[in-house]
């Protein structure tokens, strides 16, 4: 048995995450590359990996929804919102200039949960809509929820802030441990960003897992078959209501954690921030990572948080594309992202992951064809 | 309570079509009930009455002696009624076991967040789900396409997996909407011989639509022919063949 790492002898180990050796030393190896990568990488790219990271949890959210569950979403972003304005209002200070905003200081163990659990409370509210409608129209409707989102972030100052003044994020306090101006553990001294990093590779490594859990479960099953044929699954005695309403609570939930993160490198946010093209991005992003996968958000997200400062290195490093490209780094970005949905629907509709999935497979198979 | 299916006078109109009129009939429990007429007769029409995809414009349905009128049909499956559709309608982009662990769907008792954590109870439900589908492949005998994708898998085998996903609900009552069509002659002596075993061996009241009268006269308890949304005759198939109705309605009368 020791020889054939794919012969399975109890269902067990078949449905398992991590199927044999080889998967546990990968999955060791990139634990450890995250980890010493967040202690040695510049400030600069760490806000750009924790990005990714936010993102991916973000973005998993929407896969949950749209991808798995085949609800098309564009109001994701304003789960995020609810979630980085749960956290701000409970983690975050009250000032009374110029606005009044409202804040609880409470610790990141508190605000971090409940940004999740207050926007799945959201996601319920809107999931009725999604059992009325389906596909285009209920992607139509959900712009409208954008729509109305963004206008009542706007005029809820004591939250909010308002628009164009915005308000600072949640607070840096983890288990009573304020990590504002760093964190010394032994002789290791780790910034604000890398604490919040770490922190984002833990929550990410947790909901990732939940994602994972959700494919192989009968919940993962339900959505998939309310995706591809909602009369045979409810031919089946699956309850469109109840599973439509989940996949919105839990896509909602990864959102809301997610935006509760989001924002705390930069320690501000703005309502401004979360217009139709924040939605719009996560859509980007699960169809260049691959659609209804746990890989795909990751590649996607850490394509599009890493793009910046892969352009900004080409362009330091490079005379020739600096003179010869009249756009700037953000111009560039845009077009490279347009052109990438573009040729993925186009050539590749599985995303990055399929990419993966066929290299994989290849080196697999070496040197056979098949 | 000896009828599980009861049509008490059942219409159905879709604006002017009347796809249904006054049709009244009862499956007994425990029998292998055919369904039988032209194309356009109403047969499967019945069947979306009995899972409530359709709802009888008058008369009512009733499954267990229980009106069905406001159930939904998701909760009719919880019943204990499966069915097959005329035109396969499996999940295409997954693998025989993962539909057959779909059609499972209804005897895997734990909520959303259990999933999302994989509790221990989960893996327990997962774990008896599997056991299901096994003993359905098994059964089947479709153990060399377990991890198959359907849409890789020849007709024959798709329906035999459809069969499997109804199957796997562990249903009272299984509607059959024409499992024989489109498929060889041995491959329908295969699908009579299961229909038959899911009969006698597993005890499920079979509703079955078909084409095929050799084989729904070899296999049927009791036949209902049907045409133009009227019930022409009811009762013992041997005799329907012989029922001058029934022949002028398949073949048509000389005037």
């Amino acid at each position: 048995m020791r020889r054939r790492p794919d012969l399975y002898i109890s269902y067990r180990d078949e449905t398992a995450i991590l199927k044999n050796n080889t998967h546990r030393v990968i999955a060791l190896i990139i634990a450890s590359a995250l980890l010493i990568l967040g202690y040695v990488a510049d400030d600069y790219w760490i806000l750009l990996l924790s990005a990714s990271i936010f993102l991916t949890i973000a973005t998993w959210g929407l896969n949950i929804v749209s991808g798995m569950a085949g609800q098309i979403s564009l109001a994701h972003g304003f789960f995020v919102a609810v979630g980085t304005y749960t956290a701000a209002v409970v983690g975050g200070f009250s000032t009374e200039f110029p606005n009044k905003i409202i804040g609880y200081e409470l610790d990141m163990i508190i605000w971090l949960p409940l940004a999740g659990i207050v926007a799945a409370g959201v996601g319920l509210i809107i999931a009725p809509l999604a059992v009325r409608l389906k596909g285009l129209n209920l992607a139509l409707v959900s712009i409208g929820i954008v729509y109305i989102g963004s206008y009542i972030l706007s005029n809820l100052k004591t939250v909010t802030g308002g628009a164009g003044l915005g308000r600072k994020t949640a607070g840096y306090t983890i288990l009573g441990v304020n990590f504002k101006d760093g964190l010394e553990i032994g002789s290791l001294i780790f910034t604000k960003n890398q604490v919040l990093y770490y922190i984002g590779l833990l929550v990410a490594l947790l909901l990732g897992i939940g994602v994972k859990n959700l494919l192989r479960s009968k919940i993962g099953r339900a959505y998939a078959a309310i995706r591809d044929r909602d009369i045979a699954a409810e031919a089946i005695g699956i309850n469109l209501a109840r599973f439509k309403a989940s996949a919105f609570a839990l896509s909602s939930f990864y959102a809301g954690v997610a935006g509760a993160l989001m924002f705390s490198t930069i320690g501000a946010v703005d309502v401004e921030r979360f217009g139709l093209l924040f939605s719009v991005t996560f859509i980007a992003i699960v169809v260049i990572g691959g659609v209804g996968t746990v890989m795909g958000p990751i590649f996607g997200s850490i394509f599009f948080g890493l793009m910046p400062g892969i352009i900004k290195f080409v362009i330091d490093h490079s005379e020739f594309i600096r003179d010869s490209i009249p756009l700037n780094a953000a111009q560039i970005e845009r077009v490279i992202f347009g052109l990438f949905i573009v040729g993925f629907l186009m050539f590749e509709p599985r995303g990055l992951w399929g990419v993966w999935f066929r290299l994989r497979n290849y080196f697999k198979a070496w040197p056979f064809s098949y | 309570m000896n009828s599980l299916i009861k049509f008490e006078n059942v219409s159905l109109n879709f604006g002017g079509v009347n796809a249904l009129t006054e049709v009244s009939f009862e499956v007994p429990d425990n029998s292998l009930f055919a369904i039988i007429g032209p194309n356009g007769a109403g047969k499967t029409s019945i069947f979306n009455c009995v899972s409530g995809i359709y709802r009888p414009t008058t008369g009512v349905v009733k499954i267990f002696d229980e009106d069905i009128s406001n159930i939904k049909p998701d909760a009719i499956a919880n019943l204990g009624v499966s069915r097959t559709f005329q035109n396969i309608e499996l999940f295409e982009n997954m693998t025989t076991l993962d539909n057959i662990l779909i059609g499972a769907h209804r005897h895997i008792d734990y909520g959303s967040v259990s999933g999302l954590i994989f509790s221990k109870k989960t893996r327990r439900e997962e774990e008896k789900a599997r056991q299901i589908a096994e003993d359905i492949i098994d059964f089947l005998e479709i153990e060399e396409y377990r991890y198959s994708y359907i849409l890789s898998l020849p007709y024959g085998i798709q329906k035999r997996i459809e069969l499997g996903r109804a199957l796997a609900m562990k249903p009272k009552i299984l509607l059959l909407d024409e499992p024989a069509a489109g498929m060889n002659n041995e491959e329908t002596e295969d699908i009579a011989r299961f229909i038959l075993d899911i009969h006698e061996e597993l005890e499920i009241t079979v509703v079955l639509i078909d084409h095929d009268m050799n084989m729904v006269m070899d296999i049927a308890t009791e036949v209902i022919v049907m045409d133009f949304g009227k019930k022409l005759f009811d009762g013992d198939p041997k005799e329907a063949a012989k029922d001058s109705s029934v022949i002028e309605a398949y073949l048509g009368v000389s005037d």
